[in-house]
């Protein structure tokens, strides 16, 4: 097992788990126009909302007995719930009441909320300013005497296969997902062949808040341990994925995702010191996106008519 | 209430104006100096004042009336700044509640060319402040450069920093310039964090005080048989450092750069129509945003003596755009009133530690779901030589066209 293969597992396994905050971002944006800046925010709440229901499911004696997988697929519904709640709850207090208005408003009211969020969680869940140790939930064994390709790594990036295949068919081709996009295209055209438009928004932020739940539920795994204020910095590594892939394209979020997750972990990997100055260069990579190719990898140019 | 104030005999405008001030200041006051309850009801007195006034007319009125008596007002308001601290002698953290208030108003205002006029939100305001901060800071440290030429250097330190932030989104708009500043404001945090030569995480401490000679900002300041607490020298300086600031932003605000700064920000392509070039009116504005955080940020350097990473942090930048949206966007008066109330709020609230973060994030989205235009909302501007004498004699009798209807 050389280091390089190693690396690579590495960066596709934290581009995966990008890829669901890119994913959540490029939705929203699709659908109402506007960029959800707290989406990393949610995705760290659904991830304390699984530790909280599994150490109550703990503490209340409910675990002996239960299969893990049952465990697991029932704390990680539990905490994509929550999520899609807050989710909702986002849109209704933080996007809503500013549809028609600047484009910087719903920017800085999303900012606000997941600075809110952030603080909430640290406020009132129990020590909620520390490092909480993330349940091993995912098994712990290895497919071969590979240490890389233990099942947690692959249930990983198998989940994120999965959630995003699904997402595919639900968009592209049942009914819902065609009045998603239908929105997206043109709202008062899809308005007027009967699709309602407040239904299929809020249904988009259930779906983006039960993404979102299964990437903080992802990280968590991966990291292993979960902080309150982790949401800032996933967010935003999530938000550099979907813009320099393109934002609003799906196949986009995931190619940003995979770059900007490459170039940290070979960075960190392979410059000496490189491990501080990791997310210095996604930055860097983003910025230098910004300057010559603003729409991103997949991006459609816009031009902008008066 | 406002055809009251027209009514009034010009003679006696003046005095209104020097009994305004007095008001404002009795009120600000009972802010810096009352207990925990006093100063929250005096806040809120303020917040409802401000919007109440705005409901009936009165502020533009009010503008009139101190745009032609500019002299009386500014006379009343040096006097005051002047006495200020006076009254709060007994206790040195008042000065240094007021010292902040100053700077973040200067910071606030520069953050102000590109939020309020070119409608460009940017997010690394603390990377800004911060800059100046280190610069003046190391300057004086590494190659023991005499803390009062810092600033001009941290001015232009920052003032660079803004010009490469402002590059990359020259050719960005909306939510991919907010991206742009983001992570600049990350990377510089994260580049200061790993940088051993700029003190890394421990920051820079022991900056040397502003001296005048052999006589050191450190020491208490003894005038007219009054011992006035250290911080008093660096409210003085900071204080006229803070109205350079306003009459700087004022001017610009209705100079020919702000109408350009304006038009971007309303539509770009109409500015460029109009042989407006964006790239430079946008860099220039940045510039000089840059400039102003550079000089409060070398202040705030020598003034703390300590500075570290977490205080240049997004944090920062986001409590800044706080102030500037409370305030009212691109409006002068209104970003200093944002500036110096959040200020005063959040070191009342130093008993609440926990809760700065959550308090923050609740007033930006009070404000933007209850009153996105700020306290103090922004006017028509006046391109218009409103300091220069062919104005005033263009207007000084004809009282009642004021220009400021929106």
């Amino acid at each position: 097992m050389s280091v390089f293969t190693e690396q690579v597992m590495n960066a596709l396994l934290l581009g995966s788990c990008y890829t669901l905050a890119a994913i959540g971002y490029s939705l929203f944006f699709g659908v109402i126009d506007t960029v959800i800046f707290c989406v990393g925010d949610i995705a760290i709440f659904g991830a304390f909302g699984v530790l909280a229901i599994y150490s109550l499911a703990v503490a209340g004696g409910l675990v002996a007995g239960v299969p893990v997988w049952l465990l697991t697929l029932a704390v990680v519904l539990g905490g994509t719930m929550l999520c899609a709640l807050l989710s909702v709850t986002t849109h209704r207090v933080g996007v809503k009441p500013f549809e028609g208005r600047p484009s910087l408003m719903p920017l800085l009211s999303t900012i606000a909320l997941g600075v809110v969020i952030r603080e909430l969680i640290g406020l009132f869940y129990p020590q909620g300013r520390n490092p909480h140790v993330f349940p091993r939930l995912l098994p712990g064994g290895a497919l071969s005497d590979m240490a890389i390709l233990s099942y947690r790594n692959l249930i990983i990036l198998g989940t994120t296969l999965v959630l995003l295949t699904l997402l595919f068919l639900f968009v592209n081709r049942t009914k819902t997902g065609k009045s998603m996009q239908a929105i997206s295209q043109n709202k008062e055209a899809a308005c007027m062949i009967g699709i309602n438009p407040g239904a299929i928004v809020t249904l988009t932020f259930v779906i983006g808040g039960l993404l979102l739940g299964i990437g903080g539920f992802l990280i968590g795994s991966y990291y292993s341990i979960i902080r309150f204020d982790m949401g800032a910095l996933y967010g935003l590594k999530g938000f550099s994925a979907a813009v320099v892939g393109g934002l609003g394209n799906t196949y986009g979020a995931i190619v940003g995702s995979m770059l900007i997750a490459f170039v940290e972990v070979f960075v960190s990997g392979y410059i000496h010191g490189g491990t501080a100055y990791a997310s210095v260069f996604a930055f860097m990579v983003v910025v230098l996106f910004m300057i010559f190719k603003p729409e991103g990898i997949l991006g459609e140019k816009t031009v902008e008519k008066v | 209430m406002s055809r009251l104030i027209a009514r009034l005999n010009p003679k006696w405008e003046p005095a209104l104006v020097v009994a305004i001030n007095a008001v404002s200041a009795a009120l600000v006051y009972a802010v810096v100096t009352g207990r925990f309850y006093v100063s929250m009801s005096a806040v809120a007195l303020i917040v409802t004042g401000l919007i109440c006034l705005e409901r009936v007319g009165l502020i533009d009125e009010l503008f009139r009336l101190y745009s032609q008596n500019r002299r009386a007002a500014l006379l009343a308001l040096s006097i005051i700044l002047f006495l200020f601290p006076f009254t709060i002698r007994k206790s040195p953290y008042l000065v240094h509640i007021a010292v902040m208030a100053c700077l973040y108003a200067i910071t606030a205002l520069g953050l102000n060319f590109q939020m309020g006029s070119t409608d460009m939100t940017n997010f690394a305001g603390g990377a800004f402040f911060g800059m100046g901060a280190y610069t003046s800071a190391l300057l004086n440290m590494k190659i023991g450069l005499n803390p009062w030429f810092g600033i001009p250097a941290a001015m232009v330190m920052t003032v660079l920093l803004a010009y490469l932030i402002g590059l990359p989104t020259l050719r960005t708009r909306g939510y991919y310039l907010s991206l742009v500043t983001i992570a600049m404001q990350t990377v510089f945090t994260l580049l200061i964090i790993n940088t051993e030569w700029v003190g890394g995480p421990n920051g820079v401490a022991g900056i040397t005080p502003y001296s005048l000679g052999s006589y050191s900002f450190r020491s208490p300041l003894w005038l007219f048989g009054y011992r006035l607490p250290y911080q008093a020298h660096y409210f003085y300086l900071s204080a006229l450092v803070l109205m350079c600031a306003g009459y700087v932003a004022s001017r610009l605000h209705i100079s020919r750069l702000g109408l350009c700064w304006n038009t971007i920000g309303e539509d770009e392509i109409a500015a460029r129509c109009q042989g407006i070039n964006p790239a430079s009116a946008k860099l220039l504005a940045f510039c000089a945003g840059g400039a102003f955080a550079g000089a409060a940020g070398a202040i705030y350097a020598h003034y703390i003596s300590f500075i570290g990473p977490e205080d240049f942090d997004f944090t920062k930048s986001l409590m800044i755009i706080c102030m500037v949206i409370l305030g009212g966007m691109d409006n002068v008066t209104g970003v200093t009133v944002g500036a110096v109330l959040l200020t005063l709020i959040d070191e009342k609230l130093r008993d609440f530690t926990d809760y700065r973060m959550l308090l923050y994030g609740v007033i930006l989205l009070t404000v933007l779901l209850l009153r996105p235009e700020g306290l103090i909302p922004k006017r028509v501007r006046r391109y218009e030589l409103v300091f220069g004498r062919a104005w005033r004699k263009a207007h000084g009798s004809g009282r009642h066209e004021t220009g400021y209807q929106a």
